[in-house]
């Protein structure tokens, strides 16, 4: 009987050393890729910070683990912590992580101004070489910053420039929205309806820029053109670009297209 | 054995710990917290753009509702003022926690009495859409900036 408790004790001891080690090699032992990933998988938990930590202790160059540890803290509105962390990772590896730091300034803080800045950095360090910034073509990213600084006739050259890069049956399709804003705003109508138009030559279901066109229309006097627009814009809603994350500069909502319908009635 | 059994209990209790709490939670504070603000489920909070929480119209309609706020108020320094706050399971909104920082995104503060105010006002908005998955409506937090610029609230996203 001693000998039976003597070997259960061995084995339970075995066991729960075995079980305190696999955790610590998973935390703190394991490739660091392997952990890496663990801890990406589990964003924004204590665990997954505490598991960054420790890979930027063992890894101090790892300009990955300071990348992805910023995402959970910028997601969540810290962005002090957040930018801290990412402007670490870009001064580790800038070809790497300037691209991200750019789109995020750009989509996360409309700080149209500093995320100009990382693109045209990024630029400069990878000549003859079209970047994508979190997969988006470089110029339609810097298009949108000058959007957003109301510089329409920049953004008109950085969009052009994007559809030449991508050529006009890839690129993306707001790309044209974009254009048809633009020239809007600067006053062009008739322009901004071809433009419009171009992105509905890619795809019928484009609500922006039946939105767009209806603004148009109404400007130039047309008003059966208008409400013929503006039906559409309604019926396509399903379709407008959106993101769970942030609003879109040309975002647009039923709401805007329904009271623009009444003042058209 | 005794010494293998601390070891794992311990571990496993802190590992516990480390899964289930996130950065960014925002529990109950009695000092600072309505109390007739309440959620449906405190141990499953989740994040907006998990569940799809937002303001009917986007932050576009939020900003012409502030209308009046956004031009009476005077800010000294430019910079974001961040509103996390929950988006219960009935569309409402409380348990505000805010973050402010400089055009550096170094942290900062801004006059206390502003901030103040747009909690109110935030409060006060009624276009709340409650997160969903699977038809039950969920809490979530919800995220929402204030720039800053000039010495006036310049966008609202």
């Amino acid at each position: 009987m001693k000998i039976f408790i003597k070997i259960v004790k061995v084995v339970f001891t075995i066991l729960l050393f075995a079980f305190s080690i696999v955790i610590i090699y998973f935390i703190a032992l394991a490739p660091k890729e392997k952990r890496f990933k663990i801890a990406e998988h589990s964003q924004g938990a204590y665990l997954s910070q505490t598991m960054f930590d420790i890979l930027k202790f063992q890894y101090p160059n790892y300009s990955d683990a300071y990348f992805e540890q910023s995402v959970a803290f910028n997601k969540r509105g810290e962005y002090a912590k957040g930018f801290e962390l990412l402007d670490k990772a870009v001064q580790l590896d800038p070809k790497l992580h300037l691209g991200y730091r750019g789109w995020m300034k750009l989509r996360k803080l409309r700080d149209f101004e500093n995320s100009l800045s990382d693109f045209n950095r990024l630029d400069s360090l990878t000549p003859n070489f079209v970047d994508t910034p979190w997969g988006e073509d470089i110029d339609f990213l810097r298009g949108e910053c000058y959007f957003g600084k109301k510089d329409y006739q920049k953004a008109i050259e950085l969009f052009n420039r994007n559809i030449k890069n991508q050529k006009e049956d890839w690129t993306d399709i707001h790309s044209f929205v974009y254009l048809g804003l633009c020239e809007y705003e600067l006053g062009y109508y008739k322009k901004a309806i071809s433009e419009f138009q171009r992105a509905l030559n890619q795809t019928k279901n484009v609500p922006e820029s039946y939105f767009g066109m209806a603004k148009a229309y109404l400007k130039l006097g047309q008003i059966e053109k208008a409400k013929e627009n503006i039906l559409k814009a309604e019926n396509s809603i399903y379709y407008k670009r959106n993101d769970v994350y942030n609003e879109f500069l040309n975002e647009i909502y039923l709401s805007e297209i329904l009271e623009f319908k009444q003042i058209l009635n | 054995m005794l010494l293998s059994f601390l070891l794992a209990i311990t571990l496993a209790i802190w590992v516990y710990y480390q899964i289930t709490y996130n950065i960014g939670d925002i529990a109950f504070d009695k000092n600072i917290d309505n109390s007739e603000f309440i959620v449906c489920n405190e141990d499953r909070i989740t994040q907006y753009y998990s569940v799809g929480a937002n303001y009917q119209g986007g932050e576009k309609t939020i900003k012409k509702e502030l209308n009046e706020l956004i031009n009476s108020l005077n800010f000294n320094e430019s910079g974001l003022i961040t509103y996390r706050f929950i988006v219960n399971c009935k569309s409402n909104a409380g348990r505000f926690r805010v973050k402010m920082v400089n055009s550096d995104l170094k942290e900062n503060s801004f006059k206390s009495n502003n901030i103040k105010q747009i909690q109110e006002s935030i409060k006060n908005l009624n276009g709340w859409k409650a997160g969903e998955w699977k038809n039950e409506s969920l809490d979530s937090y919800y995220v929402l900036n204030f720039k800053i610029q000039n010495g006036k609230i310049k966008d609202i996203f």
